[in-house]
């Protein structure tokens, strides 16, 4: 199911504050309703590639445009309306933790609110039964008053899932959304994913820890190392000796493993 | 198994020198200070000391006196509520200001520290004023506050306010501004990436990270100032305070004993009510 090109990526390439050079050179096309997993050590780039495909940090060079639209060119408002268009799913730690669950799920129609609107929900929830049909669709239902801090990691990142339904975007990007959950849970979240994107022709996009998970659920994988591009292919021809190739020189951390967080990054300006 | 090396950081003479000077303050305000315990065991002190204690007793407990002591009690719990409500809308904004992260780098930490020309003038400036005004405000104890207002606006109830909102301003300012530093900008990203505009950000992600925080450190500080609005009567400044100072200028001392007693009720109530309040966060 594949349709015109959603991402387009050329040359892009990353530098932070003291020269640290992220990204290199980069080329990417994705078309809509598309499935990617992104696999590589920690530090490769994922994360940061990711950041900039959500409009979070801008390209230090390149070229860089979402559903036709170059991404250099937007500001303001219709920065905040392309944002709104990608929906991102993060490791962990990125719901409010006092809040109750049902403001972190419709925080995700804040760009859709007017910021009175907003407030006022913050008092009197608007839009409780569709709050309540996401989290029900990523099976916590029960959980829509409870307070955010008191649920399990997955739980939360099942939360972090219904944010992104609210949302309604046109792309999903999830941003190891399993590597702070155990193994039997991770499929399953993996699974969820999918069947949203499934039923919705979302485009979806995800960085992997495990590469079981990626050669097994994913139609296209791109194996990322050092911020270049080491392959970009169908699962079915990853061979053993490529992943060899992608991991090499890195010592596996312990269990699940750390992304990497880099230094504070410089943001796009609302 | 072999230990793992030790950090170089143990062998300074650091912990030894500040251990020196430590020991050498103490000595010296024992001496300075004119600390005397042998004063408490001498036959003159003993006596002083048990006139003293039992002039104090038993309290007052007429129903005149009792039912004039209602208003200076109300007036008491009166300034400490408005003196806080002062103080956190100085401390707040002036808190805002004065957290470098978001003065510098924004609601976000998105930009870089070193910024250019006027508007980083502007930034600078705004910064330095809300930290040295936070500074100003505590550095002057609230009694020294007090006695100015009480020169400015008259005896009564509002020179004690003012004292309390200034002074208290000043340390909930501080503290605030230590509270924003530790925010965490990681859930800020996640809402900005749905789209959300600035104030958006600040109410869904910002606030609620904050609120528990200032609120348990707000109401902490109100339970402070029910007790410093009875210090501040002392210099004419209303409440349960004056009635002290009265009493003992009339040499009342049952009296006295009565308005430490609903003092004491005072501040116990308050720690009761604080305690409450954070226990709901």
């Amino acid at each position: 199911m594949t349709g015109s090109p959603q991402y387009h990526l050329e040359r892009v390439r990353k530098v932070f504050g003291r020269g640290q050079v992220a990204l290199e050179g980069f080329d990417l096309q994705v078309a809509e309703g598309e499935r990617v997993a992104l696999i590589g050590p920690s530090g490769a780039g994922k994360t940061t590639l990711f950041r900039m495909l959500n409009c979070t940090i801008r390209p230090t060079a390149g070229r860089l445009s979402i559903g036709g639209q170059e991404v250099a060119e937007l500001y303001g408002r219709r920065l905040r309306e392309m944002r709104r268009r990608i929906g991102t799913i993060y490791q962990q730690h990125n719901l409010v933790p006092r809040l109750r669950v049902v403001h972190n799920v419709l925080s995700g129609r804040l760009g859709s609110w007017s910021l009175l609107g907003s407030l006022a929900s913050l008092a009197r929830p608007a839009g409780l039964e569709t709050a309540h049909r996401a989290l029900t669709d990523v099976g916590i239902g029960e959980k829509l008053f409870s307070r955010t801090d008191e649920l399990s990691g997955g739980q939360q990142q099942r939360v972090a899932i219904a944010r992104v339904l609210m949302q309604d975007p046109d792309v999903i990007l999830a941003d190891e959304p399993v590597s702070s959950v155990d193994p039997s849970l991770a499929e399953t979240i993996i699974k969820l994913l999918l069947a949203i994107s499934d039923h919705t022709g979302k485009t979806l996009l995800v960085n992997l820890h495990s590469t079981d998970l990626a050669l097994s659920y994913f139609p296209r994988v791109i194996g990322m190392k050092a911020g270049v591009k080491l392959f970009d292919t169908a699962a079915a021809q990853v061979t053993p000796e490529l992943l060899q190739e992608l991991y090499s020189g890195h010592v596996p951390e312990n269990g699940a493993g750390e992304p990497s967080r880099e230094p504070e990054p410089r943001r796009i300006a609302v | 198994m072999s230990l793992p090396p030790r950090t170089l950081g143990s062998r300074s003479i650091f912990p030894y020198l500040f251990g020196g000077l430590f020991l050498f303050l103490v000595a010296d305000s024992w001496r300075r200070a004119e600390v005397n315990p042998g004063i408490f065991f001498e036959a003159e002190g003993r006596e002083h000391l048990w006139r003293f204690v039992t002039g104090m007793y038993p309290p007052e407990l007429s129903w005149e006196f009792l039912e004039l002591m209602v208003r200076p009690t109300l007036e008491t719990i009166q300034i400490s509520v408005m003196g806080t409500l002062i103080a956190v809308l100085i401390g707040f904004p002036l808190g805002l200001l004065a957290t470098s992260t978001f003065s510098f780098q924004g609601l976000l930490h998105e930009s870089e520290y070193r910024g250019t020309g006027v508007r980083h003038g502007l930034k600078v400036g705004l910064y330095g004023l809300a930290r040295g005004l936070l500074s100003l405000f505590r550095c002057i104890p609230e009694f020294v506050w007090a006695f100015m207002f009480v020169r400015a606006v008259g005896l009564g109830p509002f020179p004690g306010v003012l004292a309390i909102g200034v002074a208290y301003g000043g340390m909930l300012g501080k503290v605030y501004s230590e509270i924003f530093e530790s925010v965490n900008t990681r859930p800020l990203e996640a809402i900005q990436s749905t789209g959300a505009g600035r104030l958006q950000i600040f109410f869904y992600g910002w606030f609620p990270q904050v609120l528990p925080n200032i609120t348990s450190y707000t109401m902490y500080r109100w339970e402070c100032a029910v007790r410093t609005s009875a210090i501040l009567g002392l210099v004419g400044a209303g409440g349960i305070g004056q009635q002290i100072e009265i009493s003992i200028r009339m040499f009342n001392f049952h009296e006295v004993t009565t308005l430490l007693l609903i003092l004491f009720a005072l501040v116990a109530g308050a720690d009761y009510v604080s305690a409450k309040v954070r226990s709901l966060l």
